[in-house]
């Protein structure tokens, strides 16, 4: 399948490939991306990959759209690497003040909480993309028996480290911000730390294991991972 | 070094921006108006990028611990030890100096620079705040920052010419947009109404994205929602609403509502100083134009700066019954 490629303002450019959201085509945006982050022609300002498209930004004086365009299309059958990314557990404490939306979940699909833990922690889920805000993790493969749609209404915040559904994806917010996904618990780590090289716990490509924990050692990795705790 | 003595609004660190994280989802930031910052760079003879206070839109009164140059960007009173100054000047302060720089009269985001710049531990490669994920915190009275080394002979005293300050004061003006790269999520006569309207600019509007009023768009039968993808700052997403919001220099690095355009780089800057209740119009270019008018733009900041640099003069020219500034020639 060819993608469209199409200009997003005049320093960047979209390279589409519809609406799906499937692993095949999550893979070939993540070797196109890297295809070009790896020739790193001199215009290029960053690559940002999503599901099923992803923009290149350019800097406009450098290059006009059509030479990037001509440019870019070489890039479009760059070859899929298996990318196999490192697997990561990642400890959460479901329900309760952590996750007030687990009942309403178990609810709407008619199964009982316990139920929506078993199968929200069961899968491995590989990391689509990071995106929206810092650390946030655009994680596929979950299992529609417990897929929810968004709240009507998004909180104002919800704590670092929440995870959510919303429809059929499932992941997390790195930090404390608006939410309009179902909250149905939360993880100790620390999912974003700018004073790091590397800020963010995953990247694209890595797998992710939930592992169900409860509040004393919510509490205890907690603590360790973010010192004080109030800071 | 200097000490905030009073913090009357929201006064941050801004540089030219965070690039190469926004596949961690980390937005670029920076200055909101790239061209009053870089000027007041320009004055004090630093790099465009040095990191530099931005306030919204009442100045900080501060102290002065040690001689240091500084430029103030934007229509505003400044007073150094009680007497008043000019803005888009460079003045050199000594220790114990106190400046205070007022409220905007027109605009929104003023500036105020320092030679050899704010020393800061850059976070992820930038000293622009992002205090929602920890890069940088808003400042507060009390906070001392420390500056850059700079040579500072010579610095003082660089002026633009009044003709050159920008004049944000207008209640309505045009941007231009290249269109998509979502348009069909919209039906014609949407994309009809956003290009003939005039959209107001609502007060729940901040550095991440300013929510429009005014006439609603018509989505296509394809509605308002899209697989999440990236987007850039100036992208205009239109919720199921139809009531348009434009993503600034906080812009989240990806969106899941339909974009019926991108405004262009040469003109993203206006847009910020646009105060809520002030009117913008979108008017279609294509992204070779919008490319010829950042040419332009840059052309302009790079003649401002050979003048400030004492390497261009500036002349008065009267022209069809008006008077304008141009910088011609080598000195």
């Amino acid at each position: 399948m060819q993608p469209e490629i199409k200009p997003a303002g005049d320093s960047a450019l979209l390279i589409s490939f519809g609406e799906a959201i499937d692993e095949g085509v999550n893979l070939r945006v993540h070797a196109i991306a890297k295809a070009i982050e790896k020739a790193s022609p001199e215009w290029l300002v960053e690559v940002v990959p999503a599901y099923s498209s992803l923009l290149v930004i350019y800097d406009p004086l450098k290059a006009g759209y059509n030479e990037i365009e001509t440019s870019v299309k070489a890039f479009l059958n760059a070859e899929l690497e298996e990318f196999q990314g490192r697997l990561i557990e990642v400890p959460v404490v479901y329900g309760g003040e952590y996750g007030p939306d687990i009942e309403f979940v178990a609810k709407y699909n008619g199964l009982t909480v316990d139920e929506v833990i078993e199968i929200h922690s069961r899968p491995i889920y590989r990391v689509y993309f990071l995106g929206f805000l810092p650390g946030f993790a655009y994680l596929g493969g979950m299992d529609e028996r417990i897929a929810t749609p968004r709240l009507e209404k998004p909180r104002l915040k919800v704590p670092a480290g929440s995870v959510g559904i919303a429809g059929k994806q499932t992941g997390w917010y790195a930090i404390e911000s608006p939410a309009g996904w179902r909250i149905i618990g939360r993880t100790p780590l620390r999912l974003f730390n700018p004073s790091k090289e590397q800020p963010t716990l995953v990247q694209p490509g890595d797998r992710v294991k939930f592992v169900p924990i409860d509040e004393e050692e919510f509490e205890k990795l907690y603590r360790a991972e973010w010192g004080r705790g109030d800071d | 070094m200097i000490e905030l003595l009073k913090v009357p609004s929201l006064l941050t660190v801004q540089d030219s921006g965070r690039g190469g994280y926004r596949k961690l989802g980390v937005p670029v930031s920076g200055y909101m108006d790239d061209y009053s910052a870089r000027i007041a760079n320009y004055l004090v003879g630093n790099p465009e990028n040095a990191p530099l206070l931005e306030f919204l839109p009442m100045g900080p009164t501060l102290r002065f611990n040690a001689s240091a140059v500084f430029a103030v960007a934007g229509d505003v009173e400044v007073r150094l030890n009680g007497v008043p100054v000019e803005p888009w000047t460079s003045y050199w302060a000594k220790r114990g100096d106190v400046l205070e720089v007022g409220a905007l009269r027109s605009g929104l985001y003023g500036y105020i620079a320092f030679a050899g710049g704010i020393k800061c531990e850059p976070l992820l490669g930038s000293c622009s705040t992002y205090a929602k994920a920890g890069l940088g915190r808003p400042l507060k009275a009390g906070d001392v920052l420390n500056l850059g080394y700079a040579i500072l002979t010579g610095r003082d005293g660089k002026r633009l010419p009044e003709g050159l300050w920008p004049d944000y004061s207008a209640q309505e003006i045009t941007v231009s947009v290249v269109l998509g790269p979502d348009l069909e999520h919209f039906t014609e006569e949407g994309v009809n109404t956003f290009l003939s309207e005039a959209y107001t600019v609502t007060p729940e509007s901040d550095r991440m994205g300013y929510r429009l009023d005014g006439k609603t768009i018509e989505h296509s039968e394809k509605g308002a929602g899209i697989v999440t993808s990236p987007l850039v700052p100036g992208s205009v997403q239109v919720p199921a609403n139809g009531k348009p919001i434009v993503m600034m220099r906080d812009a989240q690095t990806t969106g899941g509502y339909a974009k019926i355009g991108v405004v262009i780089s040469a003109h993203l800057h206006r847009l910020a100083q646009l105060r809520p209740g002030f009117r913008v119009r979108f008017k279609e270019v294509t992204v070779e134009e919008a490319r010829k008018e950042l040419l332009r733009k840059e052309k302009t900041l790079e003649a401002i700066k050979l003048f400030l640099e004492g390497r261009l003069r500036a002349y008065r020219i009267k022209a069809e019954e008006k008077s304008f500034i141009a910088l011609a020639g080598k000195v």
